[in-house]
């Protein structure tokens, strides 16, 4: 295996699973995030002398990956992408989850669910997340703060209604 | 008891991410087969040039058979100018063939496009892109003219594209970037960019190397012989 294959091979093993989840959280179903992060591996394998040098490679892949998935959805329905088409039924997700909160967050706009899932799983910080959707700073922290006020909300709910029980 | 003042942010986000952490996700496939698909994503993509500039010679050979005369003319389906040429084909697609004689002019072009419903930027002297580019490039031009992409670059005698309007994603547009290069070549480059946001610059993208935010199938270069010391 050549320096660079070993260099992929090492940032691929570290990366995919946080770059999954971070996908998971935007599209909402495991299975297609697994194919659209794979794909975006694939594409990132094909440029990695570029993506290597990217300020923020794991970004770049999960970015590719949401545009790989938007774009086959506009293909397959000629609408506009991310809309809860794709969200995994929860119970299919397996017994002894804590359902409040994804449901909770599956609800939210995709651009929250986009920054909240680069805020908690590449641990991003507000001025790279902006770097990275292409938007002004002020709008990450707005719809981090939007988000993070929903699932909040959802949160208190079941908890003041589980003290109530 | 009310617990809402009780989660700060950072609570809230540590939730969330407890929550998302206990979904079970797959193990990550074999690092060999990742990089399988890449290299099928570029055989694919070497394929579809192949076929391309067979089509693209026939088309302009049929092109120059048919036109004598070069000047500002148009006729149904077809939009002629000293620069190019912009056929809107019976599919829907539109071919471009640029004139390597004369200089391009890029609000022409670009006006031109539109009127085929191709959104575009089309720039002289710089060239933009986003990073990541918008995925589906391969969809919008599908296939490539000969001397684009990667290998060795082969100076192309008239470059000619076909573009497909239908397949342009929502937000998104074409980006053509034309330069005149210090050696006499010309070089135009096309990627798909998220019109909310891009970034431009005044430097050529390394040939045959895609620019930023794109892979070599996202993308396309092209170079071609300029106008010459007596051109335009």
């Amino acid at each position: 295996m050549s320096n660079e294959q070993t260099e992929f091979a090492e940032f691929f093993r570290g990366s995919w699973e946080p770059c999954l989840r971070a996908v998971v959280a935007v599209v909402g179903s495991p299975q297609s995030a697994e194919d659209q992060v794979a794909e975006a591996f694939a594409k990132a394998w094909v440029s990695w002398r570029k993506v290597r040098r990217h300020p923020a490679p794991r970004a770049w892949v999960v970015r590719t990956a949401l545009n790989t998935g938007a774009s086959w959805w506009r293909r397959r329905r000629r609408e506009l992408p991310l809309a809860d088409h794709d969200v995994t039924a929860l119970g299919d997700l397996g017994d002894g989850l804590d359902t409040t909160l994804l449901t909770a967050l599956w609800r939210l706009p995709p651009r929250q669910r986009e920054v909240i899932a680069l805020r908690i799983f590449l641990d991003l910080d507000t001025d790279t997340i902006a770097r990275q959707l292409g938007i002004e700073a002020g709008t990450v922290r707005m719809h981090l703060s939007r988000g993070v006020t929903a699932l909040r909300h959802e949160l208190t709910t079941a908890k003041n209604m589980e003290a109530g029980q | 008891m009310n617990v809402h003042d009780e989660m700060s942010d950072n609570e809230v986000l540590c939730a969330a991410s407890d929550s998302l952490s206990a979904l079970p996700v797959a193990s990550p496939p074999d690092v060999e087969a990742i990089m399988a698909r890449g290299r099928a994503r570029r055989r694919r993509r070497l394929s579809a040039v192949a076929s391309v500039s067979v089509a693209a010679a026939a088309g302009t050979a049929l092109a120059l058979g048919l036109t004598g005369v070069l000047g500002p003319a148009r006729t149904p389906g077809t939009i002629r100018t000293v620069s190019f040429t912009l056929v809107s084909n019976s599919d829907g697609t539109a071919t471009l063939t640029i004139n390597p004689k004369e200089l391009l002019d890029p609000a022409a072009l670009q006006n031109d496009l539109a009127h085929y419903g191709i959104p575009a930027k089309v720039t002289s002297g710089s060239f933009c892109s986003s990073d990541p580019a918008p995925a589906g490039f391969s969809q919008v031009v599908p296939g490539q003219p000969a001397g684009s992409g990667t290998g060795t670059p082969q100076p192309v005698v008239q470059p000619t594209i076909t573009i497909d309007p239908s397949a342009m994603p929502a937000g998104a547009e074409l980006s053509i970037g034309y330069f005149q290069l210090s050696s006499g070549e010309q070089q135009a480059n096309v990627v798909l960019i998220d019109t909310s946001s891009y970034t431009c610059t005044s430097t050529p993208p390394d040939f045959p190397s895609p620019p930023a935010g794109s892979d070599e199938s996202d993308s396309l270069g092209v170079r071609y012989s300029g106008p010459g010391p007596t051109g335009s």
